[in-house]
């Protein structure tokens, strides 16, 4: 009894900067598991053979499967950080990545991608903000377009450039960002098409300002749709999950288009596929 | 500005948009004015018009809005300075779209338009949501006639910041944004120590501008410290006696 009381006056002693220091040390846990993520997991990462996938699933014959059924068209992957914006940023990181390859295409983009504003402005998007974004993000679609289709000596320096800066928070959110409004944009503009896949009796509008607009949302088909339809660029989307079967599935958006875009998606979450 | 330049990495896009922001608020309205503090881009103090047709349209009201790095991704929060009967002072609100989806803040917005939805949204019922004050109308308007005199140690007279220039029109779109746009206290605010008010969210000199407030809350802190204390020591004097006595019984 004695041993208790003192021992219980030793914490009662050291109360007060007990529970200081558990509020804090929670938060700071908290941060440091935010940092963790952000700090393991890059916004894009390098490329790797797609066998690192199939150590993910050792023990995991379904997947095993697939993976495999993957392998047989796919040679690499590369990962993004599983923040809500996954979509975005793999489909525009491999998307700019290809431009670099293919000068014709990148020409037909620049002039989607030059008249873009005008629609968002034309919709009621904030003038202010929108060119915020848009002048981001033409700067880099422009560095793009300097060495598109030049020499492997010429785009390596682009590419790596592109690479840092789409890992850099600031230029990489904001290429998200400007991806999120074009994506509403057609969604507001063809609203009467959309409307159909929306769920619940939410508007075309509503829904933009819920799911869409905002960072962090993850995406779904309609996103998917939305965009490379309003940036006439061919996705493929290779969807493994626990479905039945050894195939993995594949979706073209625009349906029948020419697939420049290749996406791994797995419940949640887009990477980018490379053959 | 100049200054800020050469501070911050102007190529940083969050910079180089709050830059912009700083240039469209630069000229003051009737409505509302607001601009960076000389030496922190990251925070601003603003001054708004009580709405029109409320108990707040005598008033002009002053406060602090702060940017987190992450901006605009991520909203700014504001701080109420000038006593107004619908938000506590010195405690910090943030924006969230009313109704269930709470936390959706757009980058397309801006610190206009948490502005304009600041005055909107004062008006509305407080219901009791964290950071909101339910004075009656009659105490509102003795503190909206009294707020005109109010002075910022920073930014002086604040009946003399905004000017009699209109500001900018509201947009249809703005309006249906600003109907939707609700302000709550942050609720782990009060569970925060507060020698660490910032939290990640300001990068620089919270302490040059909340002086009198950190020192009011951290003698709080050391006057609960010295109490709680004191209960200890109390306890443990009460569980020795009792442990005395129960021995000294057997």
């Amino acid at each position: 009894m004695a041993d208790d009381a003192s021992s219980s006056s030793a914490c009662t002693g050291n109360l007060v900067d007990n529970s200081v220091n558990q509020d804090e040390l929670i938060m700071k846990q908290q941060r440091e598991i935010e940092k963790e993520i952000s700090e393991t997991i890059p916004l894009v990462g390098d490329l790797e053979p797609l066998s690192t996938l199939e150590s993910e699933y050792t023990e995991d014959p379904i997947y095993l499967l697939k993976v495999k059924d993957l392998s047989a068209k796919y040679k690499y992957i590369r990962r993004t950080r599983p923040d809500g914006n996954c979509f975005f940023r793999a489909f525009s990181y491999a998307y700019l990545e290809h431009l670099l390859t293919d000068k014709t295409e990148y020409n037909k983009f620049y002039e989607i991608a030059k008249n873009s504003k005008e629609i968002l402005v034309a919709l009621g998007f904030p003038q202010f903000t929108v060119e915020d974004f848009y002048e981001t993000f033409m700067e880099v679609v422009q560095r793009v377009g300097e060495q598109a289709g030049g020499s492997p000596e010429a785009i390596d320096p682009v590419r790596s450039e592109l690479h840092d800066k789409f890992n850099k928070q600031g230029y990489s959110d904001y290429i998200v960002v400007y991806l999120r409004l074009v994506t509403s944009g057609q969604l507001q503009t063809q609203h009467d098409f959309y409307q159909n896949f929306i769920e619940g009796p939410r508007t075309v509008t509503e829904f933009c300002r819920q799911e869409v607009e905002p960072m962090y949302k993850e995406s779904d088909h309609i996103h998917i749709i939305a965009l490379s339809n309003a940036l006439n660029v061919g996705v493929r989307v290779k969807y493994m999950d626990r479905g039945e079967g050894s195939q993995v599935i594949a979706h073209d958006f625009p349906e029948g288009s020419k697939p420049l875009v290749h996406l791994l998606y797995r419940p949640g979450h887009y990477d980018i596929l490379y053959a | 500005m100049a200054d800020m330049g050469e501070k911050y990495n102007t190529k940083c896009p969050g910079v180089k948009r709050l830059m912009r922001e700083a240039m469209e608020l630069a000229e003051a309205t009737e409505e509302y004015c607001a601009r960076p503090l000389e030496d922190n881009l990251f925070e601003w103090h603003f001054t708004v018009q009580g709405p029109k047709g409320t108990e707040f349209e005598d008033g002009i009201y002053h406060g602090r809005i702060l940017l987190p790095k992450e901006y605009p991704m991520h909203p700014p929060h504001i701080i109420l300075l000038t006593p107004n009967g619908r938000f506590e002072v010195n405690k910090k609100i943030c924006l969230s779209i009313s109704g269930h989806h709470p936390e959706t803040w757009q980058p397309s917005w801006s610190i206009r338009t948490a502005l304009l939805a600041l005055i909107a949204f004062m008006p509305t019922p407080a219901e009791g949501t964290i950071g909101s004050l339910d004075y009656s109308p009659a105490e509102r308007k003795i503190l909206a006639k009294k707020s005109r005199n109010w002075a910022c140690p920073q930014c002086g007279e604040i009946s003399n910041l905004l000017s009699s220039t209109a500001a900018k029109p509201i947009t249809e779109e703005e309006q249906s944004v600003l109907s939707q746009i609700a302000f709550k206290g942050e609720e782990e605010q009060t569970a925060k120590p507060p020698e660490d008010p910032a939290h990640d969210v300001e990068p620089q000199s919270l302490e040059s501008t909340d002086n009198t407030t950190n020192f009011l809350d951290q003698l709080t802190e050391i006057l609960v410290a010295l109490l709680i204390g004191a209960i200890g020591i109390f306890i443990y004097r009460r569980w020795n006696v009792h442990e005395t006595v129960g021995s000294d019984d057997l």
